[in-house]
């Protein structure tokens, strides 16, 4: 499909030598009816190609769309359309790099960065959606690893999970966002989001720079051990350790983050 | 289900009335079990997923009976035959236990992009060869006939050397594949290209007939685009009932894809085919 309509598209160059080299004139091609002239038919197709996949982008980025203003989204939409075309049967997947591809085509500055970490947000709400279904584990298979076995457990972190490493509060502008306000611009901070499903219900929250690394860490396959010596040494004293650690595994249980324990050397594996 | 007067060749039993599965309407099913008699399952939706349609689509398909129904598996097109995507429609028929899988007599993209729309095919000899032929080689593979439906279609092409409802019935009869026959998309196909409704109907091989699909469109007053969002206008229930006479009864669909209405509101309009079919009623489910 052309990105300027059917007209544009039958007077490109491959249209021309594949379909009307010996045709000569559409009209030789696709016939007209009654009321409608062979291009308005051919029309109906290139009109309907753009509107289905800009109304798939406009659904999947709501909050991005606010950041960029309806023009400028638009634009960038059908440019990325353009240059995108669909290759997968289904349409989850069209706007698979429209992330990736905001953040080279936009003209630079915090405009721009704030609109890719939000598309970020929304693309990784799309993933999870679809990711792979596991059973979290429960509080009190946490509760039963022993602390000598934290040199060999690695616990396995939910496929419905993305971590983001984000240059603004983009997560808090959401929240504003999808409440039904117009959020400020924020100024520029580093924020660490994750993005996760649970009981298929998505859900997204902001995460510590400790606890973040810990986790991701953790979701590189590292032991509990080497992930909280890569993660939070050096912090303070070993009792305020442990309460941070605590609550952030409390959390991470209540939020079914993880949903499987494996001993390495034991032979034996949770779930 | 009943038994048809006219049998269809693989003795595919009339399922009664359906309405296509949306995920507007999941919570309501799964909580109040509604009174339907079958759902059609948009195939591209459950696949290549793991989240939430599966999981209610697992539950409902415990309850009633489901039909997969696709938009992507090109008959029409020049691409090779993606096999990976057939054991895929394979494996999501077996979970949730389908009654029969189809999708559109059409193209839907070719050199490996996908348009994810309808595109109709030049209705000529060379044309039907190369789509009984690819026809033929998915049912072999799927073990299965495979139930095609009759577009809505936009425009006509110059070199087409016999009308739409000649290439779908020689379509059914040479590959010995299913239709699944649109009354709507018959209505909306005449109006765009002044044809007559009740002759396209008459041409229909009905043994080769075993689901009908039924659906609102938009009048643009020049020409009608099949949009599934609103009421079945009276002409289309009149080709309905056509189709019910020769046939004596057909599983039948209704279609509500954009400004979906509340579940009741499908319940209600699709149940207006009753008055074509002795006045039966929709069924509530088994219990899983």
């Amino acid at each position: 499909m052309h990105p300027e309509g059917a007209a544009a598209g039958v007077a490109a160059r491959p249209a021309r030598r594949l379909l009307l080299q010996a045709a000569a004139k559409l009209e030789n091609v696709v016939l007209p009816s009654k009321s409608l002239t062979s291009l308005e038919r051919l029309n109906i197709y290139a009109y309907m190609y753009y509107a289905r996949l800009l109304e798939i982008l406009t659904n999947e980025y709501p909050t991005t769309r606010q950041v960029l203003g309806d023009k400028v989204f638009e634009r960038a939409c059908r440019r990325f359309i353009e240059r995108n075309p669909s290759k997968h049967r289904t349409l989850n997947l069209l706007s698979e790099k429209f992330p990736s591809f905001l953040a080279r085509s936009l003209p630079p500055g915090n405009r721009r960065s704030l609109a890719v970490d939000v598309a970020r947000i929304e693309r990784a709400m799309e993933d999870v959606f679809d990711a792979p279904r596991a059973d979290p584990l429960a509080a009190a298979e946490f509760a039963a690893i022993a602390a000598d076995e934290w040199h060999r457990v690695r616990l396995r972190v939910n496929p419905a999970l993305v971590p983001l490493k984000l240059r603004f509060p983009a997560n808090d502008y959401m929240n504003v966002a999808r409440a039904g306000a117009s959020p400020r611009m924020p100024r520029p901070r580093a924020t660490f989001a994750i993005v996760y499903r649970r009981d298929f219900k998505v859900f997204r929250r902001d995460q510590a720079p400790g606890q973040f690394k810990l986790l991701t860490a953790l979701a590189r396959g590292k032991t509990l051990a080497q992930a909280v010596r890569s993660s939070v040494s050096g912090r303070g004293n070993a009792d305020r350790l442990a309460a941070t650690l605590g609550a952030w595994f409390h959390e991470w249980a209540a939020a079914g983050i993880f949903c499987g324990i494996e001993r390495a050397g034991s032979g034996r594996r949770g779930r | 289900m009943t038994q048809a007067s006219l049998p269809n060749r693989w003795n595919l039993p009339d399922l009664g009335l359906g309405v296509g599965l949306r995920t507007q309407h999941f919570g309501h099913i799964t909580e109040r079990w509604p009174a339907m008699d079958w759902f059609e399952i948009l195939s591209e939706n459950f696949i290549d997923t793991e989240g939430r349609p599966l999981y209610f689509l697992d539950q409902i398909a415990e309850r009633y009976p489901i039909v997969m129904h696709g938009v992507c598996l090109s008959v029409g097109s020049t691409d090779p035959v993606d096999f990976k995507f057939l054991d895929k429609l394979a494996a999501l028929a077996k979970r949730v236990k389908a009654v029969w899988l189809g999708d559109h007599i059409c193209w839907t993209g070719v050199a490996g992009l996908n348009g994810h729309d309808l595109y109709p095919v030049p209705y000529t000899e060379e044309g039907l060869r190369h789509m009984v032929s690819r026809v033929r080689t998915i049912q072999d593979y799927l073990e299965r006939p495979l139930v095609l439906e009759n577009p809505s279609t936009y425009l006509t092409f110059a070199s087409s050397s016999m009308p739409e409802e000649e290439f779908i019935a020689r379509l059914a009869v040479e590959a010995d594949c299913a239709l699944l026959l649109d009354v709507n998309n018959v209505y909306v196909t005449c109006r765009n290209h002044d044809l007559d409704p009740v002759a396209y109907l008459d041409a229909m091989p009905y043994e080769h007939v075993v689901q009908v699909h039924l659906a609102g469109h938009t009048d643009n007053g020049t020409h009608c685009i099949d949009t599934h969002d609103g009421r079945v206008i009276e002409e289309v229930w009149k080709l309905y009932a056509r189709v019910h006479q020769k046939t004596g009864g057909r599983a039948t669909l209704l279609e509500w894809d954009a400004n979906v209405p509340k579940f009741s509101v499908l319940q209600q309009e699709v149940g207006k085919a009753s008055r074509f079919r002795n006045g039966a009623r929709l069924a509530r489910p088994v219990a899983a």
